[in-house]
């Protein structure tokens, strides 16, 4: 049986399956269609239909059921998460796997789809390490992502001593698409 | 205990998975048959039954039927809402699947499930236990099955897929 304990290895090993079986558009159209369409539906229903509101609601119940270390701040305008603390990334480290380019990826991957049918645009910067941060505003809100600790206070993760060092970042701006990213060289 | 001798390959410092994740596991299940067929599914199943269980396949080397049933009852144990009897002997280690976890759960939450989602549990296991000397038969399924892991060298007859139960 294929178990759900260890799901971020198998689900990480599936992605460079379908790279090999059809190439990069093959992982974008499994990220859509089977997660955001399908396994993911429950979320799609709860953002598309209910905004930042959804999106509270959503990401309070999953990250604490799969025992993440994050923070969700939000205002009528804009929610943002500060993961810590990635607990499929985190998994994936600790046990030495790796079989597609960028796992962090999919994030992007099913849920920039997800919140473009919502009338959301994604600010995003992931660090390979488990560290992340996403800011979703309306797109018709030009306002930019917030400055360290703007937003968030002391639960940014930008304002991490780890964080700092990091030696690159991938970076979405406004952003539905997952290929739609700059890498950010820091050293 | 070190992890060479971890009955589970790759672990995680919660004990028990996320349930929610059986949705993704349906929904790849049938993306892949959508996409190449049913022939295709079953590529998949051993391909990752060769490669990402590779680990499993080798502790049911070294450990034999003992081997067998450790990584069961472990693996289990860490799938929530799993109801499941494991016996061992010298000659094969028996599942009693009475309440499949990931079965239940997509009932429970209304999910559409792939029929043929409870193949993948003979196909899964056929490609780690074969290179370890071993087989497996499976019979039912639909939220409750059993299954054998048994000796390649006993020469059982193949696995009829019809023996098992299409999921609803």
């Amino acid at each position: 049986m294929i178990g759900c304990y260890d799901f971020c290895g198998h689900y990480e090993w599936t992605f460079e399956w379908f790279r090999q079986q059809g190439g990069e558009p093959l992982v974008r159209e499994y990220w859509d269609e089977a997660i955001h369409r399908d396994s993911q539906i429950h979320a799609r229903e709860l953002i598309v239909g209910g905004g930042i509101a959804g999106m509270k609601t959503y990401w309070a119940h999953t990250l604490d059921h799969e025992a993440a270390g994050f923070a969700i701040t939000h205002t009528d305008n804009v929610i943002r998460i500060d993961m810590h603390a990635c607990p499929s990334k985190g998994f994936l480290i600790r046990n030495g796997l790796a079989q597609y380019r960028d796992y962090c990826d999919h994030c992007v991957g099913w849920i920039g789809p997800m919140m473009k049918d919502a009338g959301f645009v994604i600010d995003h910067e992931h660090n390979h390490c488990g560290q992340c941060w996403w800011e979703m505003r309306s797109q018709d809100d030009s306002t930019p992502p917030s400055a360290p600790g703007g937003l968030s206070g002391r639960e940014d993760v930008r304002l991490r001593a780890d964080w700092a060092a990091t030696d690159a970042t991938d970076v979405y701006q406004r952003a539905t698409d997952p290929d739609d990213k700059t890498t950010l060289v820091r050293k | 205990m070190t992890r060479d001798v971890d009955p589970l390959p790759y672990t995680d410092t919660k004990p028990v998975g996320a349930a929610d994740f059986y949705f993704a596991t349906n929904a790849t299940f049938r993306f892949i048959l959508k996409r190449f067929g049913m022939k295709g599914l079953r590529r998949y199943w051993a391909d990752i039954g060769m490669t990402y269980y590779r680990p499993v396949t080798e502790r049911w080397q070294r450990g034999g039927m003992t081997g067998v049933a450790n990584y069961w009852r472990a693996f289990f144990a860490a799938e929530p809402g799993a109801e499941v009897e494991i016996r061992e002997t010298a000659d094969a280690v028996t599942l009693d699947v009475r309440t499949c976890p990931a079965i239940k759960h997509l009932r429970d939450n209304h999910r559409e499930i792939v029929p043929c989602f409870c193949q993948h549990c003979y196909f899964v296991s056929e490609a780690i236990a074969e290179p370890a000397g071993l087989t497996v038969r499976v019979r039912g399924g639909n939220g409750a099955c059993v299954q054998r892991f048994i000796k390649r060298e006993a020469g059982e007859e193949s696995q009829d897929i019809r023996h098992i139960l299409e999921a609803a």
